[in-house]
């Protein structure tokens, strides 16, 4: 054998061994219906896809599984309205490259058939996939990406039942006012944000509320994504030393933050970030020692559990497979599949235009779902306006609820570092 | 190539050049029909990649393979393309066409005035100096609000048109675009490399100092390669805009592009007439599927196996694969003559 042949060798037996494999061959009897799911399963934000992948299996086996759990599609096993057809979830990864995306998009639909997409967490590929679907006349649900323009562009089968950075951004700010009515002292924020559509847009809507509400922007500081050093970013902080540090950050950049302000000797009076890196599993297996009462936008609170016994069970199955709680992103990820398994059951049909209708009508109240929103309903726009966000607060290793009232269990611990 | 002119009589190198020629037309015609037998658009989708990448790394080859001034910054220009484009039709109306020509106008004069300086630079330390000058154009695009800084620029919703370039559903139309453009950049290629400027490029290449000792004028020869292979760098950047329909400064600017523009020449075979097409010919595909039908069960594999597919034929080919058919052609030849 020489070099070639072992090296050939060794490439056909890493192919034949992967576990993974047989994900594709994921076929079984009775009629399926195929649903395109699109994450980045590899490169820079690969542990996002991962995570996604067992959220999104966690909703399949709801939606085909008989349980007794109170969200739409659960009760009977498949949909009822298409004589219990089973969905199939058919994943691609777009590598965080919306030219990707968009590829992987047109041969989910060409190929694979898929009836509708799902997708996407980097809003820029949200962007090309929606494209592309709006073009094929069959639905995409945004899950997980957050950016306001997105359901700006007069798409006809753009949905987004989670909240808008927008939306985000005036919840934190309803809590800062909040605060600053019961007696806190809040006059100065400080901006700390990405470069990419994430960070920009939301600095962006930031910036506008925090002078609309009075609030005096000390330091405004946009960094180099996936930055090797952010020294001199948080030199500035420190300068600055803000009231609130708001922080627009995935996960690789949050960590570093961290990192470099504990090296510094900084200490922000308070922390109240944009979820993202501040609501990865990875940031806190990291830097989760120096994140004790980060404060944090969220879609989800998992103490919800307590009031609500479907979010439990939902919980437990999900933490069967993935070995850990549902987060911000994860569920946001999981009811996308319900949402969209719900509208499919209502259209009674596996045709683009007719699932389009039934989620243009859906009306699920939030108390049928897993998340604390008032309820699911689409604007004209495709917009979800009562996905009403939590901020969550990072307290002996959990986060608990701190806002809204009426779903907090907890008072803030304001400041965090004080 | 250049060693068969030496040593062959002169009608033979004529009869080869020939040769290479009408080799050349029968693949671009045999490339056109593609078309008639496949309409699955994910697999246009693939072919019309590695058709642009076969195209840029083309025009990438001019500088880095026959001049042999390695720049890892070709992205600039592919950026400068895709914004000029982009910016050119969706603020003022202006056709696709038109974009890319100002682009691929604009990244020449770009490439001559950064070329001023950094040609005075040699080796390793021009190929830091582009990806020095990449990055920094990349950074000040993600600061350009006027270019919807991160926020990118999204093309609006078109009906079909050949002077728009904008196609809902059908991929073919950007497929014989891209194949032009190869064909066009091929022939570039073929018409310079035994001109006068392809002998100096290949002499600054081996021993500038030797060159400008024989009267080949260094700078200048340099000069005019970079500002042909940035002008069909920006041509491959603007139709890339046309096609996604959708760009920011990451998805057109980063440094992967700069690396999938050189890596297939050197995968191909440096300054060599089909190198570059050989090697997106391999790379590409191989990337869109090994991620189509291994990423989707996110464990890495795809980009485990591209990574180890470089690493052997750069162990096993250091010339490239397009030295195996030399060196079976000169077997052959050797065989010929015995």
């Amino acid at each position: 054998m020489n070099r070639r042949e072992v090296l050939l060798a060794g490439a056909a037996m890493s192919l034949a061994s992967s576990p993974l494999m047989g994900t594709r061959a994921f076929a079984q009897a009775g009629a399926e219906i195929p649903i395109g799911v699109i994450w980045p399963l590899s490169g820079p934000s690969a542990q996002i896809g991962v995570d996604a992948k067992h959220a999104l299996e966690t909703a399949a086996e709801i939606v085909n599984g008989s349980f007794d759990i109170d969200v739409p599609t659960a009760k009977n096993a498949g949909l009822a309205g298409l004589g219990n057809a089973r969905i199939k979830l058919i994943f691609a990864d777009h590598q965080g490259d919306p030219q990707k995306g968009r590829a992987e998009a047109e041969r989910l639909i060409t190929q694979d058939k898929v009836v509708a997409l799902v997708g996407a967490f980097h809003s820029s590929v949200s962007a090309t996939v929606s494209a592309s679907c709006e073009r094929y006349g069959i639905p995409y649900l945004a899950a997980d990406s957050s950016s306001p323009s997105l359901h700006r562009r007069n798409l006809k089968f753009f949905f987004r039942a989670a909240a808008h950075d927008e939306m985000f951004s005036g919840g934190m700010f309803d809590f800062l006012d909040a605060q600053k009515k019961a007696g806190k002292k809040i006059e100065t924020v400080g901006l700390f944000f990405e470069d990419t559509i994430f960070g920009t847009d939301s600095s962006n809507v930031q910036r506008k509320l925090a002078a609309d509400r009075g609030y005096k922007v000390v330091a405004d500081i946009k960094y180099r994504s996936n930055s090797p050093s952010l020294t001199s970013e948080v030199q500035q902080i420190k300068s600055a030393d803000p009231d609130v540090l708001l922080p627009s950050s995935y996960t690789t950049d949050s960590i570093l933050l961290m990192k470099t302000m504990d090296e510094l000797g900084y200490k922000p009076k308070n922390l109240v970030a944009q979820a993202a890196g501040f609501a990865d599993k990875a940031t806190f297996d990291a830097v989760g020692d120096k994140l004790a009462g980060l404060i944090s936008r969220a879609s989800f609170s998992i103490d919800m559990a307590a009031k609500r016994p479907s979010v439990a069970k939902v919980n437990e199955m999900f933490k069967a497979r993935a070995n850990r709680d549902l987060n911000d992103n994860t569920s946001r990820q999981l009811t996308s599949i319900l949402v969209l398994a719900d509208a499919i059951d209502r259209a009674k049909s596996t045709d683009g235009e007719k699932i389009r209708a039934a989620l243009a009508a859906t009306d699920t109240p939030g108390e049928k779902t897993i998340m604390p929103w008032k309820r699911i309903k689409f604007g004209e726009d495709g917009q979800n306006v009562d996905a009403d966000p939590v901020l969550i607060q990072y307290i002996g290793g959990k986060f608990v609820t701190v806002y809204p009232e009426n779903v907090a269990i907890a008072t803030a611990k304001w400041p965090m570092n004080g | 190539m250049s060693d068969i002119a030496v040593t062959a009589p002169i009608t033979s190198f004529v009869a080869s050049r020939r040769r290479q020629l009408v080799i050349a037309l029968i693949v671009f015609a045999a490339i056109a029909l593609i078309p008639r037998a496949v309409s699955d658009v994910y697999t246009m989708n693939v072919l019309i990649l590695t058709l642009l990448f076969a195209a840029l790394s083309q025009s990438w080859n001019i500088l880095g393979g026959y001049c042999g001034q390695v720049s890892l910054g070709h992205a600039l220009y592919f950026g400068i393309g895709a914004y000029a484009t982009s910016i050119l039709f969706v603020k003022f109306g202006i056709v696709a066409w038109g974009g890319m020509l100002f682009g691929g106008i604009l990244s020449a004069l770009v490439a001559l005035a950064l070329g001023y300086p950094c040609f005075r630079l040699k080796g390793h330390y021009f190929s830091i100096a582009t990806i020095v000058i990449a990055e920094i154009g990349l950074l000040l695009v993600h600061n350009w609000d006027y270019g919807g800084a991160a926020l990118g620029i999204q093309w609006p919703f078109n009906p079909d048109s050949w002077w728009t370039l904008q196609f809902a559903r059908n991929k073919v139309p950007y497929f014989y675009f891209v194949l032009g453009l190869f064909a066009v950049t091929w022939l570039v290629t073929y018409a310079i490399v035994e001109s006068r400027w392809g002998y100096w490029w290949r002499a600054v290449k081996d021993d500038p100092d030797a060159a400008e000792s024989l009267g080949v004028t260094v700078f200048n020869s340099k000069m005019g390669a970079a500002a042909i292979s940035a002008f069909f760098t920006a041509i491959g950047g603007g139709f890339y805009a046309a096609f996604v329909s959708y760009i920011d400064p990451e998805s057109v600017m980063h440094f992967r592009f700069s690396l999938l523009m050189a890596l297939p020449a050197v995968l191909g075979g440096v300054g060599s007439l089909w190198g570059p097409a050989v090697g997106a010919l391999i790379l590409i595909p191989m990337a869109e599927l090994t991620r189509s039908y291994l990423g989707g069960t996110g464990s890495g594999l795809d980009l485990v196996i591209y990574g180890l597919l470089v690493m052997v034929v750069s162990l096993t080919q250091p010339e490239g694969i397009m030295g195996i058919f030399k060196r079976s052609a000169k077997k052959a030849d050797a065989k010929a003559e015995a």
